[in-house]
């Protein structure tokens, strides 16, 4: 049987749904026995959500009026001197 | 969550023919990851965020140019990783993509025969409602993410937020694909670390 070590090298491949079907079904049966990497593996999938989820917290902050403005006034001077 | 864009197509010749609305949606999508990518590249933040605008100035200025042979942000974030790129080389530096960090957050958590040394802690207070309950959970994903290696962080930013596949990534990145798996497997294992310190 695959050791918690092994299960938790694997969590993120698991999470990704990267492993083999050989594996999935170690994976399984391990997990159908021992708590503590179950909890691991939900912390990696809540890792993998939270990490997903603040890039949206980064974008609803983000609105930038004067940035913007100078990007368009860049590209217009870079347009008329570069063609 | 994740930031694809539902019609590329439509957006890319939306920007072709200079909307300036289409420009905005696209600027607010990427705009703060792009930036945070490129300060674990640059290792500071002003001149980061001018490499960020020069790669805004660029992409408007090719975008007639995209052929759709990678995502639209998988072709805007190899334009930063090369701004980035040529911008250290001018200050004397060089960016690498290669083994940072050899070691993980795990490698002392099992015993001699790869058990479980202390339980992983049951995360049930981490959940949706205490995210929108308090911004202080993302704001530590985010100082998290940011205390990553620039390799680390730029996989993370590519894979889990912005979604593209490990192939892509691997592209953007100019690493290969097991490389990307690595970076990936310890960039969560560190947030995963720096959220576990919450719950």
């Amino acid at each position: 049987m695959m050791s918690c070590k092994e299960v938790a090298e694997k969590a993120n491949a698991m999470v990704d749904g990267e492993v083999s079907a050989w594996e999935a079904m170690q994976l399984k049966v391990h997990l159908a026995m021992c708590k503590g990497c179950g909890r691991f593996v939900d912390q990696i999938r809540t890792t993998d959500e939270l990490t997903a989820a603040a890039a949206l917290d980064d974008m609803m902050s983000e609105a930038d009026d004067g940035r913007i403005n100078a990007i368009l006034a860049e590209l217009n001077q870079a347009r008329h001197q570069g063609g | 969550m994740r930031t694809d864009f539902p019609d590329e197509g439509q957006l890319v010749a939306s920007l072709v023919a200079g909307d300036r609305k289409a420009f905005e949606m696209l600027y607010r999508r990427l705009n703060a990851p792009m930036v945070r990518m490129c300060m674990g590249l640059i290792r500071n933040r002003a001149t980061a965020e001018e490499v960020v605008q020069d790669t805004w100035v660029a992409v408007l200025r090719s975008i007639g140019g995209f052929e759709g042979r990678s995502s639209l942000s998988g072709w805007i974030f190899a334009i930063l990783v090369n701004k980035a790129r040529t911008r250290a080389q001018r200050d004397g530096r060089t960016i690498s993509f290669d083994g940072d960090g050899d070691d993980d957050s795990l490698s002392a958590a099992f015993d001699g025969r790869g058990r479980w040394k202390n339980m992983p802690d049951l995360w049930d207070e981490m959940t949706a409602e205490r995210i929108i309950a308090g911004r202080s959970v993302m704001e530590h994903v985010n100082a998290a993410i940011d205390a990553l290696p620039a390799a680390q962080r730029s996989v993370l930013i590519l894979r889990s937020q912005q979604g593209m596949e490990a192939t892509e990534v691997a592209r953007v990145l100019e690493i290969s694909e097991g490389n990307v798996r690595v970076l990936l497997h310890r960039a969560r294992l560190a947030v995963r670390k720096a959220l576990d310190a919450l719950a």
